[in-house]
Parts: C-alpha cells; structure tokens; sequence
C-alpha cells in the first residue's frame, strides 16, 4: 500500500475511534464526579446499593438466560432442519430472522399486547411473553450465528454417519449437532444476553423489571448514576464480547479444522 | 438363503426414474462394487440398503429380515462416505465408540472394542487425536474402523477413496479388502473408478442410467462384457462399426476390411446388419511376432509412453486403433509413419448391436 494510503487508513481510524470512545470517556469520568472536587465511584456505589436496581438488573439477567434457551432450543433444529431437509427455503427463513430489524420494536409490542390481551391467549401479564418477545428480538443474531456454524460442518454427511451408527434424532441433535456449533451458539448468545440487557422498550410496555427501563428512570431523576449504569451495562457487554472473542479463539482450530 | 437380497427395486424422484428394476444377491462376506458413470443410480442404489432413501417399488432383505421401509438407525448397516464424515468434536477413539456408546454397551467391552479397531487401523497411537489431526487416508481408515466398530451385517463404503491421492488410495483400497476378508463381512463399495472395481471386487454391478448392465466376475466384466456399454466403459476399446458379410462363418467388413470373428459372437446376426465391432487394445499385436485369425495393414500414427504400458496408435483403413504393448527396455518401437502388419484372434473382434456407442446395449442373442 502506498504511504498516503496509510495515513489516510489512520486518520480515518483514529477518527472512528474518537467518535465512539470520547462520549464513552466523558461519560465514564462524569460518572465519577458525584462528590464535588474529588473522582470517586460514589454514583456507582448508589446504582449498586439502590434496591430498585437489586431487582431490575438480576431481573434483567434472568430473562436473557431465558431469552438464550429459548433460542437455542428453537433456532438449533430449525437451522438444522433447514438445511437438512429443506435447504431451498433457506432464503427465505433468512428473510423472516431479519424481520426484527424491520418491524420497529413499539409496533412489535403493540401488537403482543393487542393479540394476547385478549380470550383466548390472555397471557400479556405473563413473564413468559416478555422471553418469548425477546426471543424473537434475538432471532437475527442467534439464527444467523447458528447458521453460520451449521455452514462449517458437513450436517448431511454427519448426519447420516450418526444414523448409520443407530443413533436417533435426540442423539444426533445433542451429541453431533450441538456441540459441533457450541461457538456460533455461544456466539449467537452472548450477542441476544447484550441486547436484552439493553432493551428498553418490550419491558416497559409489558410492565415487566428490565435494566433499561431503570437507567431511562434514573436519567429522569438522578444526574451521576444514570451515567454510571450506563458504563455498567456496556462493562457487561464488553465483557460478554471478550468472553465469544476467547472461547472462540480456543475452539476455532478444533471446530473450524474439523468440519468439512 | 442369501445375505442380502434386493428385488426389484426401482426409485423415482418427481416422475424420473433413476434406479430401475434393481434385483441383486449378494452372498455373506461377499465385496460387491457398483460401477457406472455420474448419474447411472449407483449411489441411490446403496443409500436404499443404508436406509436414506426408500425404494418406489421392490424390497430388500438381510438374513431373510426386510428391512425397505425400516429407518437407516434400526438396520445394523455401515457405512463410510467420501467425506469420511467423522465427528470434528470427538477424538479418534471416540468416534470408533460412538455406536456402541449409542447401544448402551458396557465401557469395559467399547474400550476393549475400540482398541481392537485402533489396532486393525494401525492406528494405536492416534486414539486421542481429533479428526483434523489426521490426514486424508487416516481419516478414511478411522471411518472404517467405526463403521466396523458396530459389528454391522453390511458395509456400504460410497466412493470411499475418491477424496484422496492416487497411491494412498491404492494402498486403502488393499487395506479395506484385507480387513473385510478377515471380519468376513459383506460389503457394496460404489465406485465410478473401473480400476478400482476391478482390483477390489468379488462382483462387479455395471450400471447405467439406472438399470444394471452387467452383473459378473472384474475378469467376465472386462473380458465378456455382455453389452456395448459394459465393453466401452470397463477398459479401453477400440470400437467401429461394421457390416455382417456372412454370419455362419463369422465374417463381418469394416470399410472393405474383411475381420473374422468366432461364429459364436455372430449368432442371431443376418447379412448386411450394421453392427459395432470392438477390440481391445491389448488383444491387438504385431503381425511380426505372430500372425493371428486377423491380419490387418496398418500405419502407425503416434506413439504413447504409460510407463507399464505403451500405447501404439495404428490406422486401420479410415479407423484409428489403440494397440498396447508391455513396456521393456530393450523394445523396439515402429517410426511414426511407417506401415506395419498387426493381427488379432477372432475371439478378440466383439461384437454388439446397433451403430452407435451409448445407443446400442443390447447384445446380440447368445452371444459371448
């Protein structure tokens, strides 16, 4: 490449990096600034210690954890089956994982709220609506990474290798597909615990304790702590990233090399 | 009773056919190939005994048990894939164990199980590798030693070797014949490689678009091939059409070439019918050595080094022939150009109905 080349690589690096970290910076040393004059983690201390956030955040947790079983249970087989036995409507099972991206999360939510508010599905109070929401929010992220796994691996062949062994569909699913994609489920996983951690707008019109909800509350409310939840919450999911980036690292080799 | 019996088996996808009336027995520890070109219904063929796919019509038996309709999981058959298909997640030892795992077999007798196939593999010290540690051929063998790991009733091995380079592959191929006689276990290989076939094989099934050609012994395969295409695939041919002159005598004319043939070759034939005549190259030789039923003028046009063999191109009036010689230091090769005598015996003038390679595979009634 030639130098001018480079420099501009740089230049227009170096400005992205900016653009994203120094909001991220000054939010992080403005978190710090609830006691006058001093840098403390003062404002930490009070998301921490404020009950309202004991009960939304591990509420918070507890529906990602659903969320991603949900999803795996879900879009495992069907990725698989997809490709098994009917790879022709692969295009458009893609098409219909990207919908969330379209469908605009309030139109979404009225429309859950609109269907299962009423005889006979009357269900819109139940917690299980509010995983099966998210569920469908972490289709794109959770299909696809499986699907991309499920790419690297011959699932015809292996299939029929575990067949011709005697195993059923259970086995096949559990013991050759599964652990097969474990890193694109992994994958899929932390990215759908990242985004129902930060979504906002399904717990709030289902009424149900989520962390974004809290943080859109204390910015209404508090100065400090707003600012640090929100540091919190991307701590959480950067660390969410490092934890894909080092599994996936230590089983890249084995899985990618492997498949066919 | 035989071991596996297929009977009339056809399969149809969407209204074509690709295997039709299929009927085949194949006796306990017998190797059966399945030999034809892309799309004869080879492959089809043997994924119906795996249980992938179900037959149209027809049924198929093992030790008198049908099995047609039964899933590929309930029928006791392995099988090995081009794509060795092992599982990337599992080690070497675990994969030979993964049916009997699926069995529910004591550990004691999986380990014991194992470490029997790791030593029929020569593979011992390879146990806890992963598949991707492997080579090609490596990978081939632990896929057979798991296939065997099961005890199964039939082997199917779908062109096993096609993934891998040309001398690994022959010597997997002797691998997999020796370890199939010693267990005695019955197997259909698929293959479209009619070297492989012929070196491996009990019996040879020719295929072709869909129906069986031939079902024979490699050395009835090469040397009687029963129709123009079994002839034309199985080997190389010299092949070009004729005209019978007199059928008693075994005479037929290719472009005012008079050739004799046995009269068995020539039965049900009338004067004047256009037929393909065929010779093999290897039947084909030097009038100078030793002149045979038929003596030929000819001028030599190109000459061919195949290392084992070399491969002399004559013409004979208007058609080119291939005539393979046995290589040695000392022989003395004909100058392109030159004009040479060659001959041939009338057993080796084949001959099949009909005027055009691919078309005519019906062979002449009692012939050879």
């Amino acid at each position: 490449m030639k130098r001018g080349g480079v420099i501009w690589s740089w230049f227009w690096m170096i400005l992205g990096i900016l653009y994203f970290f120094l909001p991220l910076l000054a939010t992080f040393i403005f978190s710090l600034k609830a006691v006058k004059d001093v840098y403390s983690f003062k404002a930490y201390a009070n998301v921490f210690s404020d009950p309202a956030f004991q009960l939304r955040f591990p509420a918070s947790i507890l529906w990602s954890v659903l969320t991603i079983i949900a999803a795996i249970l879900i879009f495992v087989p069907t990725a698989y089956w997809v490709r098994l036995k009917v790879p022709k409507i692969r295009p458009v099972v893609e098409l219909i994982t990207l919908l969330p991206f379209v469908v605009p999360a309030i139109v979404y939510v009225f429309g859950l709220v609109r269907t299962y508010s009423q005889p006979p599905l009357l269900i819109v109070n139940s917690p299980g609506l509010l995983v099966a929401g998210y569920t469908v929010l972490s289709m794109p992220y959770m299909y696809r990474a499986i699907d991309t796994g499920l790419r690297a691996i011959d699932v015809q062949t292996l299939t029929e290798a575990a067949q011709s062994l005697g195993a059923g569909w259970g086995t096949i699913m559990f013991r050759v597909i599964f652990p097969n994609v474990r890193v694109s489920i992994l994958s899929g996983a932390f990215l759908s615990f990242a985004i129902v951690m930060g979504e906002y707008t399904l717990a709030q019109y289902l009424a149900k304790p989520a962390f974004a909800p809290y943080i859109a509350l204390l910015i209404q409310n508090k100065a400090y702590e707003p600012a640090a939840a929100t540091i919190i919450s991307f701590a959480l999911i950067w660390a969410c990233m490092g934890i894909i980036q080092v599994i996936g690292g230590e089983e890249q080799g084995g899985q990618i090399a492997g498949g066919h | 009773m035989k071991h596996l019996t297929l009977k009339n088996i056809s399969k149809e996808y969407g209204g074509t056919t690709v295997v039709q009336d299929f009927n085949l027995e194949i006796e306990q520890g017998e190797f059966v190939s399945f030999l034809g070109p892309s799309g004869c219904g080879k492959t089809t063929t043997l994924r119906m005994v795996a249980g992938f796919e179900i037959p149209t019509t027809g049924s198929i038996t093992i030790n008198g048990t049908e099995i047609t309709n039964n899933p590929p999981n309930q029928r006791n058959v392995g099988m090995i894939f081009q794509a060795y298909a092992l599982f990337p997640n599992m080690t070497v030892a675990q994969n030979i164990g993964f049916g009997l795992k699926i069995r529910k077999e004591a550990e004691t007798l999986i380990k014991e199980r194992v470490d029997e196939m790791l030593a029929l593999i020569s593979l011992e010290k390879h146990a806890n590798k992963f598949p991707y540690q492997l080579s090609g051929g490596q990978q081939q063998r632990v896929a057979l030693a798991r296939a065997l790991a099961n005890r199964p009733q039939v082997l199917l091995l779908d062109e096993p070797l096609s993934a891998l380079d040309a001398k690994i592959r022959v010597s997997l191929r002797s691998e997999i014949r020796a370890i199939q006689k010693k267990m005695g276990i019955t197997a259909i290989f698929v293959t479209h490689d009619q070297e492989e076939a012929l070196s491996i094989s009990d019996r040879i099934v020719v295929m072709y678009e869909g129906k069986v050609e031939q079902v024979g012994t490699p050395f009835q395969v090469y040397n009687f091939p029963e129709t123009n295409f079994v002839a034309n695939f199985v080997g190389t041919l010299n092949s070009a059409e004729a005209e019978v002159v007199d059928p008693a005598k075994g005479l037929l004319t290719m472009d005012g070439i008079q050739f004799q043939t046995s009269q068995d070759e020539m039965k049900g034939r009338s004067k004047g019918e256009r037929i393909r005549m065929s010779i093999r190259p290897e039947r084909l030789s030097f009038a100078s050595e030793l002149k045979k039923d038929n003596v030929l003028e000819s001028v030599i046009e190109n000459i061919t080094f195949l290392g084992s063999v070399v491969r002399i191109q004559v013409r004979v009036g208007n058609t080119r022939f291939n005539m393979d010689t046995f290589n040695n230091p000392f022989l003395e090769l004909p100058k392109i150009g030159a004009k040479e005598q060659v001959t041939c015996s009338k057993e080796a003038v084949m001959v099949y109905s009909g005027s055009s390679t691919m078309e005519a595979k019906e062979k002449a009634p009692n012939g050879s």
